[in-house]
């Protein structure tokens, strides 16, 4: 039996929050299970088009220790969560209206479209849903 | 059969995962890949990911701080 498609809500700018984002979204998208993710709210600002780790990782007891020991990047890990499986990428179009920005204004290669919310919700009656 | 060996030692989780499933795109049907991983959560969650999706176990040995996974690519 297939699995039921994962949907994730991505609205913390925290490093850990967007670290197992990235690994929750990657591993499910690899191992044939559909994933959409929604990054809404501040998450949005850790997307932003050409910043380092440093400016872009913050919060969080772990992020020092994870920046330090080299574990994946977050937006690395989506990208081949991209490449290897399943996985949608969806920029909140409230969040961009917000920072007016476009999608042009976030990282290439990751997202692939701005949404709303309602669709969102409703695609995500068929899976199951996880809020970080 | 060729095997192939990826020296994911040093990557944390879930990089050693995502180096195999991009090396067996690599790989023909009945050929084999040889990880080496560093990362503990790897000796559960590689056999995990295998039975999932329908490829081939080998055998698992631990080394010198590090376990070499052995897995057929099978579809």
């Amino acid at each position: 039996m297939a699995a039921a498609p994962l949907f994730i809500v991505l609205a913390s700018p925290e490093h850990e929050k967007v670290q197992l984002a990235g690994m929750m979204a990657s591993v499910a998208a690899v191992s044939e299970r559909p994933t959409q993710l929604f990054v809404s709210m501040a998450a949005i600002l850790v997307f932003a088009k050409g910043l380092n780790a440093e400016a872009r990782y913050r919060g969080g007891a772990f992020s020092a220790e994870m920046l330090k020991k080299g574990a994946p990047d977050a937006l690395e890990l989506l990208r081949q969560g991209k490449m290897l499986g399943d996985l949608t990428i969806i920029a909140c179009s409230m969040a961009l209206d917000i920072q007016e920005w476009t999608l042009a204004d976030l990282e290439d290669g990751l997202f692939d479209e701005a949404g709303g919310l309602t669709k969102f919700m409703s695609d995500a009656e068929a899976g199951e849903l996880i809020v970080l | 059969m060729s095997t192939t060996t990826i020296d994911a030692r040093g990557s944390y989780c879930p990089g050693p995962l995502l180096e195999l499933i991009a090396g067996l795109k690599l790989i023909s049907i009945g050929d084999e890949i040889e990880i080496w991983s560093s990362d503990q959560g790897s000796v559960k969650d590689i056999p995990e990911w295998i039975a999932k999706v329908g490829h081939q176990m080998g055998e698992t040995t631990e080394q010198d701080g590090y376990w070499s996974i052995r897995i057929i690519k099978s579809k």
